[in-house]
C-alpha cells in the first residue's frame, strides 16, 4: 500500500485531486502540518490558493520538507505547489522550499490570469510522455523561472511568454497546469507519476 | 501555440435536475446533471458550469450535494454560480468541489465581495457573471435572473469587476438568451475590448456558426452553450469540429 499525502494549505477544492489519487493500492490522507506531511511515500503539494498564505503554512516545517524532497521523497507540486518548490515569488511574501533555484514572476501577457487549455511543448519527461498529455488546463498569473533551464522538462507559451509547464529534480516533479482538471490524459499523468514513485525504493526510510 | 478557445457547457440546475429556460421563463426538465456533465466531458467539453436557479435554501443545499457527486467523476473545471452572496457561500461551493464560483446579483449589491473572494481564493476562482440587456446605444446590467434592472452600464461594470479582482467575465445577453438566434456580438466585443481578463460569451447559441461568431467577431475567449446540447440539436463534438474548421484553435479529444 502506497501512502500519498496531500499537504493542505487550507485554500479550497482538494476534492477532484484526492479523487484522482485514490486507488485500491493507495491510501490518501490530507495533512496540514508540513513536518508530519513528509512521513509518507509520496507527497503532493496541491494547486489552490495564493503564495504568501501557503508559504506561511510551510514555515514550521520548511527545512524538514525541503530536506525530505532533496533526499528523494517522490513529490508532485501542482500550480501553486510547483511554485512553492522555488525560492520565492513576486506574488507575495515568504519563502518557498528552495528545492529548485529560481523565482516565480508574473507572466508577461496582457490577458491575465491565463485561464484555459494550453499545449505542452518540447516535452522530455518519461511520465508526461507515458500519459499522452499534450494539452492541459491552466489557471495562473505567475510562472516559475528556474535559474538553470535544465530543470525544465516541458514548456508552454501564453501570448509571447514561454514558461516552464513542468520541472523535475530527481523524483520531484512540478507542473504549472492542473492535471486533475485536464481530463483523461491529466488523470493518466497522475497515475503514471504515482506508478513511477511506487517503483522508487526510499533509501532513507523516511516513513 | 497559445491558449485554445473554450467551449463551456452550462447546466441550469434546480432541485438536483437540469432545466433550461427560454428567455429566462418556461423551464423544462432535461436530466441528471452528473450524468450530463460527464457525458459532455467525454465528448470534449472544456468546462462545465452549474447555474443554480433554485429559489430556496433547501434547493441550494441540493446543488452543493450535486457538486460533490459531480466533482468525484468530473476531471475538467467546474464552476458553480447562482445565489452566491458571501465569502462563506463561495467557500462552501469550492469545498463541495467547484473550481470556480460565479457571482452576480450579490456583487452588484456589494462589489467588495469580488475583492474578498479573490484575496481569499485567488482571482482564477472568481467569475463575475453579468446579465446585460440592450438599452439605447449600450447595455444595462440586470440582476435577479435577468428580471431586475439596475443603473449600471454593462461595459463599465465588467471593467469594474476585473479591477476588483474577478478572473473571468461570464457575459449573458438577456435579450438573446434562449432565443437561439446567436450571441449579442456587439455586447461581447465591447466587453472583450474593455477588459484584460477572459470573457465567456453566453446567451443565444443556436448553431455552430453562432459559436464561431462569438469567438471571432465577438472576440470572446470562450463560448457557453446549453439548450442546443441538452435537447440534442447538436453535440459538443460537432461544435468543436466546426470551430476547428473555422481556424479557431481548440483542444483535440481522442475519439
Amino acid at each position: 500500500m502506497t501512502l500519498v499525502t496531500v499537504f493542505d494549505y487550507g485554500a479550497g477544492n482538494l476534492h477532484s485531486l484526492v479523487k484522482a489519487l485514490v486507488a485500491p493500492t493507495r491510501a490518501v490522507r490530507v495533512e496540514t502540518d508540513p513536518a508530519a506531511a513528509v512521513r509518507t511515500d509520496v507527497l503532493v503539494l496541491p494547486g489552490v490558493g495564493a503564495f504568501a498564505p501557503a508559504a506561511e503554512r510551510l514555515t514550521s516545517g520548511r527545512e524538514i520538507m525541503r530536506d525530505a524532497i532533496l533526499a528523494g521523497l517522490p513529490t508532485l507540486g501542482i500550480c501553486l505547489g510547483m511554485q512553492l518548490l522555488f525560492d520565492g515569488s513576486d506574488e507575495g511574501t515568504g519563502d518557498g522550499l528552495g528545492v529548485i533555484p529560481g523565482r516565480v514572476t508574473r507572466l508577461h501577457a496582457t490577458r491575465l490570469p491565463q485561464i484555459g487549455w494550453n499545449a505542452l511543448e518540447a516535452v522530455r519527461d518519461p511520465v508526461i510522455e507515458a500519459s499522452g498529455l499534450d494539452i492541459a488546463y491552466y489557471a495562473n498569473s505567475f510562472a516559475c523561472r528556474p535559474r538553470d533551464a535544465a530543470a525544465v522538462v516541458a514548456w508552454s507559451t501564453h501570448e509571447g511568454d514561454r514558461f516552464p509547464a513542468a520541472v523535475r529534480h530527481g523524483a520531484c516533479v512540478g507542473v504549472q497546469f492542473h492535471p486533475e482538471k485536464s481530463s483523461t490524459p491529466g488523470v493518466r499523468f497522475i497515475e503514471a507519476f504515482l506508478e513511477a514513485a511506487a517503483a522508487i525504493n526510499s533509501p532513507t526510510g523516511i516513513r | 501555440m497559445s491558449l485554445t478557445r473554450r467551449l463551456i457547457v452550462c447546466l441550469d440546475v434546480d432541485g438536483g435536475r437540469v432545466v433550461k429556460g427560454t428567455r429566462f421563463v418556461g423551464l423544462r426538465d432535461m436530466g441528471d446533471p452528473v450524468e450530463l456533465a460527464t457525458r459532455y466531458e467525454a465528448e470534449g467539453a472544456d468546462e462545465i458550469v452549474f447555474l443554480d436557479i433554485s429559489a430556496t435554501h433547501e434547493g441550494r443545499g441540493t446543488t452543493l450535494e450535486l457538486a460533490r457527486r459531480t466533482a468525484e467523476r468530473l476531471f475538467i473545471p467546474l464552476t458553480i454560480g447562482g445565489g452566491i452572496d458571501s465569502v462563506e457561500a463561495m467557500s462552501a461551493a469550492l469545498r463541495a468541489g467547484a473550481d470556480k464560483v460565479g457571482v452576480n446579483s450579490a456583487a452588484v449589491r456589494r462589489p467588495q465581495l469580488i475583492t474578498e473572494g479573490a484575496a481569499r481564493f485567488g482571482s482564477q476562482c472568481v467569475v463575475a457573471s453579468i446579465d446585460a440587456k440592450r438599452e439605447g446605444d449600450g447595455w444595462r446590467v440586470y440582476v435577479a435572473g435577468g428580471r431586475t434592472r439596475t443603473e449600471l452600464d454593462a461595459v463599465e461594470w465588467a471593467r469594474e469587476c476585473a479591477r476588483l479582482g474577478a478572473g473571468e467575465i461570464l457575459l449573458t445577453s438577456v435579450d438573446c438568451d434562449g432565443a437561439r438566434d446567436g450571441y449579442d456580438l456587439a455586447l461581447t466585443s465591447a466587453v472583450a475590448h474593455a477588459v484584460n481578463v477572459p470573457v465567456i460569451a453566453s446567451g443565444g447559441a443556436g448553431n455552430a456558426a453562432h459559436v464561431r461568431a462569438a469567438l471571432v467577431e465577438g472576440r470572446a475567449d470562450a463560448a457557453l452553450v446549453a439548450g442546443i446540447l441538452h435537447d440534442g440539436t447538436t453535440t459538443v463534438r460537432a461544435l468543436k469540429d466546426a470551430m476547428r474548421a473555422a481556424g479557431i484553435p481548440v483542444r483535440e479529444v481522442a475519439a
